[in-house]
């Protein structure tokens, strides 16, 4: 990220100006397309150049696509692959006479890509307007212009106390934080409870905040990753929009402990309910003088902004979420600085997933030790909240215990799979994730069990493929999100990721040497663990369905 | 407080704070780079200065490695140097021609033993694309490797924010202001991006057609 570039966007920040990435969607929803005017107009509200304001507005998917009068996006992610073999995109694609990433010669349609829409539990998943659509009959309704909104899933937890999905909340934790604890005693109960980040990466979260904490910075900030991207996953949209007040009350024990005076959340554009919802809880907070320049009356000040994205995989990085919250292109910077050194406008920044920080609460809560014991006989601490595709019996999502077998999950939680279905394979936790063979239903639910084998626990996300399933097209279908994600910075991922593509998109065989040396330079070559462990599915394919790749 | 390192066995002090790319380049020693002008900061983009670092379970970028105390690092490890010429080997196929061989591209590749002719992942290639509309700077989108050299060349050295990245992925390329010519930009002429850039993407005009006439002339 440009020292030079953030310092422009620093001092029109401070007086509250938008992004230029603001200005630029705001151009979108208003007359469909982003013209040089907006750009302009960008540049001098947000104090970022022309040149890198036109860079912007060539990154971001919701950027590029121009709408017609009814904009429709089909969802491509991994669950509706799983569901319908793509089969869904085509067929919506002809029955509208619309070409992906077009718009009608009249203006009045225009039909996009978008990954993923968080209706992985009765996919396929169909946006019209602003309405989601989901489930069978989809592609009917969509073209009968009959489109409905699907339901929600009613979250269920194995505990008798929910913690997490806990149906009330009283912000008792923060309440008790700021008037009868320091933000020390906080910071080492956080650590004492080995919280691990919930978005993929299991990091400690106490380290993360004690760096914050004893870093240099005139200010520090508490930024909520809430872009769950991995295809299949819609556990940080539940939480963002059916328990905001949770996400806010763990992001201001954040700023307590590290001393941190504002947050950000920024939530994805493909979950449109998620801003207005947080907001709203933040007016309400607000109102009540639990967010502000007195929380319950304390000297601590904290307050939140909610921002949303435009359509990018790779902006859940942590060094890429930060640079698009700044309204700049959501790319990659190497590490170090880590942002909790030097993060948003280069001040020491906690970057915690949506869940990760809905777990603060309930330490606060509970305490260290009985959060400990949560998870009797794993290694991890705290609950997790999982999420099942479409073809199960019983999709949705579930707070479990970290170490229970994907047995249990599977077969004796989400009911199996749908008309006697078998489980061919399992991705769990996103794209990144290896694929957990059927046979293999005995692994633990938990992070290094998964690791073992080739897997990873993610954020969570369980996506079963049935036995129906093209093992090939899987890989193509994987290895398109990964080229189209790819955010451009590094090279091993920029260019390898395509040609891993183009592997699995000819007609011809896949040379296994060419392959496995491509996925090398990735894992070992790339920036980030977008090209890093894309070859973590395509590894796991060739470890357990060789035959079924067509491999020379 | 200086650090010890060894360098490829060889002993050495270096400052906190040192990349290992500096540790290695003060030594007089080489690590093939493309993305990287010690007149800006480090980018860590183009993976193909990889080292590698006793005791680390993978090679590392040297540029945005910071030196270690007790450091050893191996500047021929066998599989830092198979990641490198992969990458480089990755970049060649994405031009629809070989870079010119005075380019540091191409000496990369040379010293990488990549041979642009024997290709084992060729695939989609960046279309010709020539902006020729400022008299002195020429800008060739199909030689574009996406290092960003020509953009924080602008931004870090010159500070006229003429230049930017666009797209993203396999696409990803370089364009002046709102992508219609250096002239319509806050570009002020200073072939900063010129001189820096790898493969003659950006070239100044003069240049440009000395080299074509070479070319003719083979």
């Amino acid at each position: 990220m440009s020292r030079n570039l953030v310092e422009l966007i620093r001092r029109h920040h401070e007086q509250g100006a938008s992004t230029a990435l603001e200005v630029l969607k705001d151009a979108l929803e208003q007359h469909g397309e982003i013209t040089d005017d907006d750009r302009r107009r960008a540049a001098e509200q947000s104090g970022l150049p022309e040149a890198a304001v036109y860079g912007v507005s060539t990154f971001y998917d919701d950027l590029l696509a121009p709408r017609g009068r009814r904009h429709v996006r089909v969802c491509t992610g991994t669950a509706c692959f799983a569901a319908t073999g793509d089969v869904h995109i085509q067929a919506l694609s002809d029955g509208l006479g619309c070409k992906l990433g077009e718009r009608s010669d009249d203006g009045e349609l225009s039909l996009a890509e978008t990954v993923c829409l968080g209706f992985c539990h009765s996919s396929p998943a169909i946006r019209d307007g602003d309405t989601i659509d989901a489930g069978p009959g989809v592609v009917g309704r969509a073209l009968a212009g009959t489109t409905r909104a699907a339901a929600e899933p009613v979250p269920q937890s194995v505990f008798e106390q929910p913690l997490l999905l806990a149906p009330a909340h009283d912000w008792t934790a923060l309440r008790r934080a700021v008037s009868t604890s320091d933000p020390q005693t906080l910071l080492e109960q956080i650590k004492a409870a080995a919280v691990r980040g919930r978005g993929g990466a299991g990091f400690p979260a106490g380290a993360k905040w004690e760096h914050a904490r004893n870093a240099e910075g005139e200010r520090k900030f508490i930024v909520a990753n809430g872009d769950e991207g991995d295809p299949g996953s819609y556990i940080d949209k539940i939480l963002m929009e059916e328990h905001p007040a949770l996400l806010l009350e763990g992001m201001a024990l954040a700023a307590y402990a590290v001393g941190a005076d504002h947050g950000f959340v920024l939530t994805r554009s493909e979950y449109p309910r998620s801003k207005p919802e947080l907001e709203l809880a933040a007016t309400t907070a607000r109102a009540a003088g639990i967010l502000g320049r007195t929380v319950f009356g304390s000297d601590f000040s904290f307050d939140v902004t909610i921002l949303e994205g435009a359509g990018s995989y790779v902006v859940g990085e942590e060094t890429a979420l930060l640079a698009c919250i700044q309204g700049l292109r959501g790319t990659v910077s190497a590490r170090p600085p880590f942002p909790a050194q030097r993060g948003l406008h280069g001040m020491p920044t906690v970057v915690n997933n949506v869940e990760t920080l809905c777990n603060i609460p309930v330490v606060a809560r509970i305490g260290s030790a009985a959060y400990g014991e949560l998870s009797p006989g794993s290694p991890t601490s705290g609950t997790k909240l999982v999420c099942f595709n479409e073809r199960f019996r019983r999709p949705g999502i579930y707070e479990v215990r970290f170490g229970t077998t994907m047995r249990q999950l599977c077969i004796q939680l989400a009911g199996g799979l749908v008309d006697g279905h078998e489980i061919k394979a399992l991705q769990i936790g996103g794209p990144l994730g290896g694929l957990l063979p059927g046979w293999k239903l005995d692994t633990p639910f938990d992070f290094e069990a998964l690791a073992a084998e080739g897997c990873a626990l993610g954020h969570g996300s369980i996506v079963a493929f049935d036995e129906t399933t093209d093992m090939r097209a899987l890989a193509r279908h994987l290895l398109h999100f990964g080229a189209t994600e790819s955010c451009g910075k590094c090279f091993p991922c920029r260019i390898g990721l395509r040609r891993a593509h183009e592997m699995f998109s000819a007609d011809s065989p896949v040379d296994r040497g060419k392959l496995e040396a491509l996925l090398e330079t990735l894992e070992l070559g790339s920036l980030c663990a977008h090209g890093g462990a894309m070859p973590a599915p395509i590894r796991s394919l060739l470890a357990h369905f060789p035959k079924e790749l067509g491999l020379q | 407080m200086t650090l010890s390192i060894e360098i490829d066995g060889m002993q050495a002090e270096v400052e906190p704070g040192t990349t290992v790319l500096e540790a290695v380049r003060s030594l007089g020693g080489y690590v093939p780079t493309l993305c990287f002008d010690e007149r800006q900061e480090a980018f860590g983009a183009c993976r193909v200065c990889m080292v590698g670092i006793e005791g680390a379970r993978r090679p590392v970028a040297a540029c945005t490695t910071a030196c270690r105390d007790g450091m050893r690092i191996d500047t021929r490890d066998a599989t830092a140097r198979r990641i490198a010429a992969a990458t480089v080997e990755l970049v060649l196929s994405e031009l629809p021609q070989p870079p010119p061989e005075h380019t540091e591209l191409a000496a990369v590749a040379r010293a990488l033993d990549v041979d642009g002719g024997e290709l084992r992942w060729p695939g989609e290639q960046h279309e010709r694309a020539h902006d020729e509309r400022h008299p002195y700077l020429a800008l060739q989108h199909e030689l574009c490797i996406s290092c960003g050299r020509c953009v924080r060349a602008c931004d870090e050295v010159q500070g006229a924010f003429a230049l930017t990245a666009t797209g993203r992925g396999l696409a990803t390329n370089v364009t002046a202001g709102l992508d219609a010519g250096f002239r319509e930009s806050t570009c002020v002429s200073c072939g900063a991006c010129a001189d820096t850039c790898p493969t003659d993407a950006i070239t100044e005009i003069s240049l440009l057609a000395l080299t074509e006439s070479e070319s003719h002339a083979l």
